[in-house]
């Protein structure tokens, strides 16, 4: 359908985005590493229990940890090999997460489901759940939950803003895998019972805006270049004008969001029942040789998808797993890709601002931009005062979407994030 | 890979802007008025800019050598304070500096400067915890402090050395001290307001008796298009404060003549008059002793330019550094009571009959 432009909304920053580095780098199958260390910690909710022991040999697409309860999922091994290890390491985050180390052998056999041909909604939803399919957006919220909501749903809206900087995966897939994008929705809109399907792309991909423009049941809406647009509420308001709740979910007024990535993973499900265990990522970053778009494996080490985009140029102040904006900082290379990972940034100096904090001026920026409108100076300031009762109270930190604007403005470099999330924390350990 | 990678909470990239470019900023924007004051005013408000500025910086890095222990008996540490007092300069005593200079009236002499200067620095902002605790803008605060010190230096106005565009001869010559062109609203020789001097004069600053840097509003309309343009302020913060302003004053005037009358050409005499267009350009839009949030701001401005009009037309002085304090003072209130609605909020209300 033609585009049209999503609504005003206020707020939000304008960093500089940076996608050249990577947005005309064609999307590459990145080559099978020697071993992958496949963590058991791939969504939202507890980690999944390990389904295999050392020494088993499992194929490429073989379930090796069962999802444990409803906001977990299952894993599946990304290449063909023999499991050597089972055991306990720290995450990128910084938590110990169970991690399954299985070397390759260079067998090409895989374990994939069986195609389905004219599914009903029951078989999608059940593929979407046997295929371990989070959403790849960065939450890593399983899909199987979003696909069956407890309320009435009407509207399928797919998230293309990508409005993090340097990201372009999802500007390539949505170039790329266009028609794939459509079918996925397709299936994830049966599933649902919706005949409503919406995607909302930022106006700085015009070439995205148009290659959904020729699908008929699909409403391409414009959106203004701002980051968070690609926050969940804000896109919902924007393209549809419904407000979310606090404390509420999508599905409580009718919408469900999914990434481009995961409805693209739920057509690979469906049509070749592959389960997920490959994403795409974007390596970039202006210490990165070359920034690359590439279809990586889960568990892959970052150290050799670096060395695959050529190596550094130089040593970088900062690597980041995810999006400059939200993602996490790493501390070496010895880290592996999850299903959530959507890129590797490898941040020169002169990108990544370390500056010493300095006095808050109450200059109220953080306000200005807070797409949620919080007052996360409000937070800042009690919290250091170690009053973290009355931080939430008047920074309002529950409704807080951690997207990093307030942090990513302050010009006193205030850590407002960690201050939030310290409230955060305290508030939930009460509980 | 070395071991100099940074690891934090997110995000990761930053804006450029700083605390010290927002404040250099500032300062570029006060050029204008400071060039203008010392055009119209000589050498002397060039010697109280000066003078204004160096005992600022002075007192602060004093304040902050004798607050860090700079004065133990290691050379060494003394250097150490000095680097750490550089690596933190950031611009707010210069900001404060120069807005007290152009407030003052041209002929104050150097060592009321300096008190003032003290004053302004170490007790309102530098007693209170530096940058951004003050509770009062050490400017505005120090201005009040020396009208009530000395009242006698301080309300000695001149005329600048520029004429009058529009000389109303007489009427000029007669109010020698009209506090920087405010009208002479409750005469007893006429029966109504007067406007003593032509707009155009007011704008420019021409022939008007007044502080050095509030007399020429061209340069403090500069300076606003500065701000403005480089995002410091929200353009509408000094526009609702004046337009709100000079529609009060409009109302009050109303009460001088005979019978009441709205009369709207007093409307740009008001706002241009004293120093109200500085104020809100400068003064009212500080970051650190003004409200947060847009709403707040909003209601701030709103009382501010209420409260400006009625004591105005009341006391018939140049009152408006006062209006601040005393608003400077309530903004901790104001951040109590105006706390933002999340997106998505309901009222409690409405939940409940949503839920039903």
């Amino acid at each position: 359908m033609k585009a049209v432009k999503g609504k005003f909304y206020f707020g939000g920053v304008h960093p500089r985005d940076n996608k050249n580095l990577s947005k005309a780098a064609a999307s590459e199958i990145m080559p099978e590493t020697e071993s992958v260390a496949i963590s058991t910690q791939q969504s939202l909710g507890r980690p999944a229990i390990c389904a295999v022991t050392e020494g088993q040999t499992v194929n490429e697409g073989e379930l090796i940890a069962r999802g444990d309860g409803p906001v977990s999922s299952d894993v599946f091994s990304s290449v063909c090999g023999t499991v050597t290890e089972i055991k306990e390491m720290t995450g990128a985050n910084g938590a110990t997460e169970t991690f399954i180390l299985i070397k390759s052998d260079g067998r090409n056999d895989k374990t994939y489901l069986q195609p389905l041909s004219d599914p009903s909604p029951e078989d999608i939803k059940e593929r979407i759940k046997q295929c371990g399919i989070v959403g790849l957006g960065g939450a890593g919220f399983p899909s199987s939950v979003k696909a069956a909501p407890g309320t009435p749903v009407d509207t399928l809206i797919l998230n293309g803003a990508e409005c993090e900087p340097y990201l372009t995966c999802d500007y390539r897939l949505m170039l790329e895998k266009t028609d794939e994008i459509v079918r996925g929705a397709r299936y994830t809109a049966k599933a649902l019972g919706v005949k409503n399907i919406i995607i909302g792309i930022e106006a700085n991909k015009p070439d995205c805006i148009a290659a959904f423009e020729p699908y008929d049941d699909i409403k391409v809406v414009i959106l203004k270049k701002m980051y968070p647009m690609g926050g969940e509420k804000q896109l919902i308001y924007v393209t549809t004008g419904r407000k979310v709740g606090l404390g509420k979910l999508p599905a409580d007024i009718g919408v469900v969001v999914q990434n481009v990535a995961t409805v693209f993973a739920v057509c690979e499900a469906v049509e070749l029942g592959k389960p997920l265990y490959e994403r795409i990522i974007t390596v970039s970053g202006k210490a990165v040789k070359v920034p690359k778009n590439l279809w990586v494996k889960l568990g892959t080490p970052i150290s050799e998808i670096v060395n695959f985009c050529g190596g550094e140029n130089f040593a970088p102040k900062k690597v980041v797993q995810g999006g400059p904006m939200t993602g996490v900082a790493l501390a070496s290379y010895d880290a592996y890709t999850h299903k959530t990972t959507s890129g590797i940034l490898l941040l020169s100096e002169d990108e990544a601002a370390a500056d010493e904090p300095t006095p808050c001026l109450n200059c109220g920026k953080c306000a200005d931009v807070c797409p949620m409108r919080l007052m996360p100076m409000n937070t800042a300031f009690y919290s250091a005062a170690g009053d973290f009762e009355a931080a939430a109270k008047y920074g309002n930190t529950a409704a807080c979407i951690e997207c990093g604007a307030c942090e990513y403005i302050c010009p006193a470099k205030r850590p407002l994030i960690q201050a939030i999330r310290k409230t955060k924390a305290y508030i939930r350990n009460k509980k | 890979m070395d071991n100099t990678v940074v690891i934090s909470t997110p995000p990761h990239v930053k804006s450029k802007r700083t605390t010290r470019g927002i404040m250099l900023d500032v300062v570029i924007a006060l050029i204008p008025c400071a060039v203008m004051g010392i055009v119209y005013f000589g050498w002397q408000a060039a010697v109280t800019e000066l003078v204004a500025l160096a005992s600022c910086v002075a007192t602060e890095f004093i304040y902050f050598f004798i607050a860090n222990k700079g004065f133990s008996n290691k050379c060494a540490d003394a250097g150490n304070v000095c680097k750490r007092w550089a690596r933190q300069f950031d611009f707010t005593s210069i900001v404060s500096a120069l807005i007290l200079a152009l407030v003052l009236p041209p002929r104050v002499h150097f060592y009321e400067v300096i008190i003032g200067s003290v004053f302004a620095i170490a007790i309102v902002k530098m007693l209170f915890g530096g940058t951004g605790k003050n509770l009062v803008a050490p400017s505005t605060a120090a201005r009040v402090f020396m009208l009530l010190s000395f009242s006698v230096a301080m309300n000695v106005y001149v005329r600048p050395a520029v004429g009058a565009i529009f000389p109303d001869s007489d009427l000029i010559q007669s109010s020698a001290t009209n506090l920087s062109g405010l009208l002479v609203s409750k005469s007893e020789i006429y029966s109504q307001p007067i406007v003593l001097m032509h707009p155009l004069d007011l704008f420019l600053g021409t022939g008007v008796a007044g502080s050095i840097g509030e007399t020429c509003k061209a340069a403090v309309l500069v300076g606003y298009i500065y701000l403005v343009a480089r995002k410091v302020i929200k353009w509408w913060q000094p526009v609702l404060y004046l337009g709100l302003f000079g529609i009060f004053a409009v109302f009050l005037s109303g009460f001088d003549y005979p019978s009441y009358t709205l009369d709207f050409s007093l409307f740009l005499p008001h706002i241009l008059s004293g120093g109200v267009a500085f104020a809100s350009v400068f003064m009212l839009t500080d970051y650190v002793t003004s409200p947060k949030g847009g709403l707040a701001q909003f209601v701030f401005l709103i009382v501010a330019a209420i409260l400006t009009a009625v004591l105005r037309y009341f006391t018939n002085l140049e009152i408006v550094s006062f209006v601040v304090v005393l608003m400077n003072l309530l903004v901790p209130l104001f951040d109590k009571v105006f706390i933002r609605k999340p997106f998505g909020y309901k009222r409690a209300k409405k939940q409940k009959e949503a839920n039903k």
